[in-house]
C-alpha cells in the first residue's frame, strides 16, 4: 500500500475516532510539554551562558586561586601572552556597617567584597547608578556597594560605609555586574573597592579566605585553540603543587553548567514519568479504540486487507495522531522558555536566556512520537487476532499474533522506555533506575487496582444504597479500563503527594527553630589576641554554648615520605575531578586532595558528631584519641583518607608557613556534618603546632533577637571578624530547595494531568457503551440527574482506589526517603493522606463527568435502536 | 463451457465450546459452478453462516478442504487467503457492516482502491446511481435507513466485480418490502455480471429466487433441489 493510501485511510478512517483521540492527543501534549519544557529551559540558559560567557568571565582567560597568585604566574603571562591585559581581583566575604551620627557602627550585614582595578571590567558592563566608569567613581576612599546593602544599611549614595575598619563614602549603587549570575546562592550584596582602598583595611592579614584572581585580556580577539593554547602553557608553567584554577570564556561557565545539566537531567526524568503516564493513557485510549473497530476490522479482513496492512495502516494511524500531540505539546513547551523569565526576574534574567530551542523541540517530539508507539504497539498487537469470520459468529476463534510479535512488542516497550530515559537522564545507570523503579510502581499499583477490582466484584452490593451499587459494579466491570486509569492516576498521585510530604518535611526542618545543641553563629577569622574580648561580646550579648577552635592553614608536603610534587607528578594531567567517579582499583592520591589549601586544628576529644572507625592497635583499648607518647598524631576524615590514599599507621606531613611537621595517622573519623558542630578532616594532636600562625574559629548560640546587637559590635571593634549567621544561609537554603521543589511539583502536577488525561480518555472511549447504558437507564425511569449521579459515584470510586493506592506509595516513599537517606524523623501529616484521596477523587470525578457529558445526552429511544 | 467455481470435500468444523467439543459441520460434500446461484436453507444455528464463512476462507474447516477455483484454502496462510479475497469475493451481512465513518461513495470506493481500480471514483458514483442512490453519495451510514446501507452494501459488494458473491441473511434485518426490493436489486445485478451468488437465508421466499437450494440441519445437508 502506497503512502498516499496510507494518509488518504487515516484522514477517512479517523473521522469517527477523533473523539477518542482527542485524549490519545492530549496524554501525549501532557508529556511533550513537560520534556520539551526542561530540556527547551536548560539548553535556553545553557545557550545563553556560551553566547555570553566573555561577559560572564569578564575576560578571555581567568587564573584563580586560594593563595596570592605566585610570581611564576607573572613571568608566564610576560613569556606566553606579553600583550595581554590583566586585572587582578579579590573576592573575600566580611562586614559592611553604618555608621551612627556619633561614629559608631549601629546596624551591619554580611557581604561580599571585590577589589578591582580601575580596568574591570574587560567585557559587559557594570551598570552604576548615578552612571559613570568604576575607574572615575573608585578610588582609596570610595566604595560602590548593591542596593540590597543600601537599604539593609539604611544608606543614600554620599554616605559613609565602615568595611574591614575604614570607612568608605559611598559613590554609587551597582546595579548590574557582568560577572555575577543571578541564580547562584551568594552569601551576602556586593561591595567594591580599589586596591587603594582595601589596603586601608584591617583585612589584610585575614588572607585565607581570598579568592584570588587574574583576568586576561588578549589582543586580536582570539580563537578557541588559541587561548586553549595560552591556558595549557600558563598551566604547564606553574609548579604542579601549586593549586590555580584556569579558565577560558569558551568553556562558558563550567561548574555552573554542570550543575544545570545535572539537574536538568533529574527534571528530564521527573518529566519523561509523565510522558510515559501518557504512554500507558495512549495504550487504554488504542486499546478500547481498536475494541469499538473489531467489527470494522473484521469487515477490512474479508475485504481482503492482510494483517501487516491492517497493522501498517493503525500504526499509520498512531504516528499521525502522535505527532498531532507532539507538535501540539512541544509548542506548549517550548513557550516555557519565552516566559520564564518574566515569571522569575530575580531568578533568570532575560538577556541570560536563548529562548529560541529547536532542538529541545524536536527530540520531544522524537520521544512523544516514540513512546506513544512503543505503548501502542503492544495494544496494537491484538489486530492480528481479529478473524474475518467474527463478521458471520461474534465469538469467531481470535487469531493470536505470533508469540514473538508479542514477546517483541513488551521487550521493545522496555528497551524503549531505557533509552528515552538514557538520553533523559544521559546516564545509563539513571536509566536503569527510573526503568526498574517505574515498572515496580506500575506493578504494585497495578496489583493493587486490581485485587480492588476484585473486591468490587465479589462485594456483595445489595448492602449499599443503588448508586454506591453501581458505582462498585461500574469499577468491577471488566474491561473497561478502569485498572489503567488507576495506575495512572495513582502514579501522578504518588510523585505529587510524595514530593510534597518530602518537600514540606525539609522546608519545616530548613526554616524551624535551629536543632537544640547547634549553634546559631560562627565567627571567622578571630585574631587570638582577640578572643578573650569577642568572647565577652559574645556573653554580654547572651549567647552560650561558646565554643572555640584554633584554626591553622596548612599544605601537604608528603604521604609516606615522598613529597606531594612527586606524588603530583605521578598522578600526571588528569584531574580526576573534571572527571567525577575515578577508575576502579586506583589507588593514587587525588590530584586536588594534595594541592588543596588545608584547614587543620588540635583537639585532645572529638566532638560528639565524630565517630572513629579505624584506630592504631596500639590504642584500640579504649576512647583516648592520642595514644603514641613518642610521635605526633593525626586524626583524618574517612573519604578525605581515601582521597589521599592513605591509612592508619601511615606517616603524612604538612607544610605550615614554610615549615615541615610529620605526623603518624592514628585514626579515621567519620563526621556528622548536619550537627552544625565545628567539623575538620584534619585533627591533629595538641601541642605539635601550638605556635603556628593561627586565626580562631569560634561558634555560638545566640537568640535570633540578639544577633543584630552582636554584629553591630564586633564590626565596631574587631572588624576583621566575620559573623556567619546560620539562620538566613538556611532560609537561603530553602528558598533554593523551594525553587527545585516547585519545579518538580509543577512537572508533578503534568503527570497528575496525565493521569486525569488517561481517566478522561477511557471514559470517552466507553462512550457508545455508555450511551446505550444512559438511554436504557432513562427508559427504565432513572433522571437525568440520577444517571449523574451512578456516573460521578463511578468516577468518585475509582479516583478514591487511585488516590489512596497513590497516596500509599507516596507514604511509603516519603518516609523511606526521610527516615534512611536524610536521617530525619519522618513525622508525615496523616490528613495529607486523605487530602490526597479526596483530591485525586474529585479530579476523577471532574474528568469522568466531562468524558461522558455527550452519553449523558443519550435519549431513552436510542435504547430500542 | 461452465467451470467449477467453489467445492467442499468433506468439509467438517467443530468449536470448542465451554471445554466440550461442538460439532457446527459435519461432512458437506458441495459443489457450485460459475455463474450458479445457491441458497442455503436451515434454522438458526444450523451451520449455513459458518459454511459460508468456510467458502471464503474467512474460517478452517477442522476437517475437508474448500477450493476456490480449484485452489485448495487449507494450503494458504492469512495472507494469502486475503489476496485471493481481494477482489474475486464480494460480501453481504445481515448487519451490512459499513464503515461508519466513511460517506456511501467512500465506501464503495474501499475494495475498488484495495483492488486498485483505475477511476474508482467514477465507479463509485456509477454503481450508486445503479442502486439508486445517486443523491446520498456524501451521506454517512447514520444517516441513510437500513434499505439504504443494504443497497450501498451491495454496490460495494458488486464494485470490484467479483466472480463469487456472499450473502448472509442480506434481508434479514430489514422489512418485507424493502427487503424485497434490495433482493431484486441483488438479483438484478447478479444477473447482470453474471455473478456466483450463494446465498444464506432462513426465509424460504428468499431462497426461492436462488436457481438452487440445499437445506441444512445440525450441520449436515439434508436435502437439494
Amino acid at each position: 500500500m502506497k503512502l498516499g493510501g496510507i494518509l488518504r485511510f487515516v484522514r477517512r478512517d479517523s473521522r469517527g475516532s477523533r473523539g477518542s483521540l482527542v485524549f490519545f492527543v492530549a496524554c501525549v501534549a501532557i508529556g511533550v510539554a513537560a520534556v520539551v519544557a526542561v530540556d527547551g529551559v536548560a539548553r535556553a540558559i545553557d545557550a545563553g551562558l556560551r553566547s555570553r560567557s566573555r561577559e560572564l568571565l569578564a575576560a578571555d582567560i581567568a587564573v584563580q586561586g586560594r593563595q596570592p597568585l605566585p610570581a611564576e604566574l607573572d613571568a608566564a603571562i610576560a613569556r606566553v601572552a606579553p600583550d595581554a591585559e590583566r586585572i587582578d581581583v579579590r573576592e573575600l566575604a566580611t562586614m559592611a556597617g553604618a555608621l551612627s551620627a556619633a561614629g559608631d557602627v549601629e546596624r551591619s550585614r554580611l557581604c561580599e567584597l571585590k577589589v578591582v582595578d580601575a580596568a574591570y571590567p574587560f567585557y559587559g558592563e557594570l551598570t552604576l547608578e548615578p552612571a559613570g566608569r568604576l575607574a572615575d567613581l573608585l578610588d582609596a576612599s570610595t566604595a560602590v556597594v548593591a542596593p540590597e546593602l543600601m537599604s539593609g544599611l539604611g544608606l543614600a549614595v554620599g554616605d559613609t560605609v565602615r568595611v574591614g575598619g575604614a570607612d568608605f563614602r559611598v559613590a554609587a549603587v551597582v546595579l548590574d555586574e557582568p560577572d555575577r549570575l543571578d541564580f547562584a546562592l551568594v552569601l551576602g550584596p556586593r561591595v567594591f573597592l580599589s586596591s587603594a582602598g582595601f589596603d586601608r583595611t584591617s583585612l589584610l592579614g585575614v588572607g585565607n579566605r581570598v579568592k584570588y584572581r587574574a583576568l586576561l585580556r588578549l589582543p586580536g580577539n582570539p580563537v578557541e585553540d588559541e587561548l586553549d593554547r595560552v591556558k595549557d602553557e600558563l598551566d604547564d608553567s606553574i609548579p604542579a603543587t601549586v593549586r590555580l584554577r584556569f579558565e577560558t570564556h569558551f568553556e562558558a561557565q563550567p561548574g555552573v553548567r554542570r550543575g544545570l545539566e545535572r539537574f536538568a537531567s533529574f527534571l528530564g526524568l521527573v518529566a519523561l514519568l509523565s510522558l510515559v503516564l501518557g504512554g500507558i493513557g495512549v495504550a487504554e485510549v488504542v486499546r478500547s479504540w481498536l475494541r469499538s473497530r473489531t467489527i470494522g476490522i473484521a469487515v477490512w479482513r474479508v475485504m481482503g486487507l492482510r494483517p501487516r496492512e491492517i497493522l501498517v495502516l493503525h500504526v499509520a494511524h498512531i504516528v499521525v495522531f502522535a505527532l498531532i500531540g507532539s507538535v501540539l505539546g512541544a509548542v506548549l513547551g517550548g513557550a516555557v522558555p519565552f516566559a520564564l523569565p518574566a515569571l522569575m526576574p530575580d531568578l533568570l534574567s532575560a538577556d541570560l536566556v536563548e529562548s529560541w530551542q529547536p532542538l529541545a523541540l524536536l527530540r520531544g517530539i522524537g520521544l512523544g512520537v516514540g513512546v506513544a508507539l512503543l505503548f501502542a504497539l503492544s495494544a496494537l498487537t491484538a489486530v492480528w487476532r481479529v478473524s474475518p469470520a467474527l463478521v458471520l459468529r461474534s465469538d469467531a476463534e481470535p487469531l493470536p499474533a505470533p508469540r514473538l510479535v508479542r514477546i517483541g512488542a513488551l521487550l521493545l516497550l522496555g528497551g524503549g522506555l531505557f533509552a528515552s530515559a538514557w538520553i533523559q537522564g544521559g546516564r545509563a545507570d539513571y536509566a536503569g533506575w527510573f526503568t526498574g523503579g517505574l515498572a515496580v510502581l506500575a506493578l504494585l499499583l497495578f496489583l493493587g487496582a486490581r485485587a480492588l477490582v476484585w473486591c468490587a466484584g465479589v462485594l456483595p452490593r445489595g448492602r449499599f444504597g443503588p448508586t454506591v451499587a453501581h458505582g462498585i459494579a461500574a469499577l468491577a466491570r471488566p474491561g473497561v479500563g478502569t485498572v489503567g486509569a488507576i495506575v495512572s492516576l495513582g502514579l501522578g498521585t504518588l510523585v505529587v503527594t510524595g514530593m510534597a510530604l518530602i518537600e514540606r518535611r525539609l522546608q519545616s526542618e530548613l526554616r524551624g527553630a535551629l536543632p537544640e545543641n547547634a549553634p546559631s553563629v560562627f565567627l571567622v577569622d578571630v585574631q587570638p589576641d582577640q578572643w578573650e574580648a569577642v568572647e565577652r561580646v559574645l556573653a554580654d550579648g547572651g549567647a552560650d554554648r561558646i565554643d572555640m577552635v584554633p584554626v591553622i592553614m596548612a599544605r601537604l608536603a608528603a604521604i609516606r615520605g615522598d613529597t606531594v610534587a612527586s606524588l603530583v607528578e605521578d598522578r600526571g594531567d588528569d584531574d580526576e575531578r573534571e572527571r567525577g567517579e575515578r577508575d576502579e582499583g586506583d589507588r593514587r592520591p587525588r590530584r586536588w586532595a594534595l594541592t588543596r589549601e588545608q584547614r587543620l586544628t588540635w583537639l585532645d576529644e572529638l566532638p560528639d558528631s565524630n565517630r572513629v572507625t579505624a584506630r592504631l592497635a596500639a590504642n584500640a583499648a579504649d576512647d583516648v584519641l592520642w595514644r603514641d607518647p613518642e610521635r605526633d598524631e593525626i586524626s583524618l576524615e574517612e573519604d578525605y583518607a581515601e582521597n589521599l590514599g592513605v591509612g592508619v599507621g601511615d606517616s603524612i606531613a604538612f607544610d605550615v608557613q614554610g615549615l615541615e611537621f610529620e605526623f603518624l595517622v592514628s585514626s579515621l573519623r567519620q563526621i556528622e556534618w548536619e550537627s552544625f558542630d565545628i567539623n575538620f578532616f584534619v585533627v591533629v594532636e595538641p601541642g605539635a603546632l601550638d605556635d603556628a600562625p593561627q586565626m580562631l574559629l569560634a561558634a555560638a548560640r545566640v537568640a535570633s533577637s540578639a544577633e543584630d546587637a552582636i554584629q553591630d559590635q564586633l564590626v565596631q571593634s574587631f572588624p576583621n571578624v566575620t559573623m556567619l549567621r546560620i539562620r538566613p544561609i538556611l532560609e537561603k537554603v530553602a528558598d533554593l530547595l523551594g525553587r527545585i521543589a516547585l519545579g518538580i511539583r509543577v512537572l508533578g502536577a503534568f503527570t497528575i494531568l496525565a493521569g486525569v488525561a488517561i481517566l478522561a480518555g477511557s471514559v470517552g472511549a466507553s462512550r457508545l457503551r455508555r450511551g446505550n447504558e444512559v438511554a436504557l437507564l432513562k427508559t427504565l425511569g432513572v433522571t437525568r440527574r440520577g444517571v449523574l449521579q451512578l456516573f460521578a459515584m463511578e468516577f468518585a470510586l475509582s479516583g478514591l482506589v487511585a488516590g489512596a493506592l497513590g497516596a500509599a506509595g507516596a507514604y511509603a516513599l516519603a518516609w523511606g526517603f526521610l527516615e534512611h537517606v536524610v536521617e530525619l524523623e519522618a513525622d508525615l501529616p496523616p490528613l495529607g493522606f486523605v487530602l490526597a484521596m479526596g483530591l485525586t477523587a474529585t479530579l476523577a470525578v471532574t474528568a469522568g463527568i466531562a468524558a461522558s457529558l455527550r452519553a449523558l445526552r443519550a435519549r431513552p429511544i436510542e435504547s430500542l435502536r | 463451457m461452465t467451470s467449477r467455481r467453489v467445492e467442499c470435500r468433506g468439509v467438517g468444523k467443530v468449536l470448542p465450546s465451554g471445554g466440550e467439543q461442538l460439532t457446527i459441520l459435519r461432512d458437506i460434500d458441495l459443489a457450485i459452478d460459475a455463474g450458479e446461484s445457491v441458497a442455503i436453507l436451515g434454522p438458526s444455528g444450523s451451520g449455513k453462516s459458518t459454511l459460508l464463512g468456510l467458502l471464503a476462507g474467512l474460517d478452517r474447516p477442522t476437517t475437508g478442504s474448500v477450493l476456490l477455483d480449484g485452489e485448495a484454502l487449507e494450503d494458504k496462510d492469512e495472507d494469502e487467503l486475503a489476496l485471493l479475497r481481494r477482489g474475486k469475493v464480494g460480501f453481504v451481512f445481515q448487519a451490512f457492516h459499513l464503515f461508519a465513518n466513511l460517506t456511501a461513495h467512500e465506501n464503495i470506493r474501499v475494495p475498488l482502491d484495495l483492488t486498485g481500480v483505475d477511476g474508482s471514483a467514477e465507479r463509485a458514483t456509477e454503481l450508486l446511481e445503479r442502486v439508486g442512490l445517486a443523491a446520498r453519495a456524501h451521506h454517512y451510514p447514520s444517516q441513510l435507513s437500513g434499505g439504504e446501507m443494504q443497497r450501498v452494501a451491495l454496490a460495494r459488494a458488486f464494485g470490484p466485480n467479483p466472480s463469487l458473491l456472499l450473502a448472509d441473511e442480506p434481508t434479514g434485518n430489514l422489512d418485507s418490502k424493502t427487503g424485497e426490493r434490495v433482493l431484486e436489486l441483488l438479483v438484478e445485478m447478479r444477473e447482470r455480471e453474471n455473478t456466483t451468488l450463494v446465498l444464506v437465508t432462513h426465509d424460504p421466499a428468499v431462497a426461492a429466487r436462488a436457481e438452487r437450494r440445499i437445506v441444512l440441519e445440525a450441520g449436515a445437508i439434508v436435502s437439494e433441489s
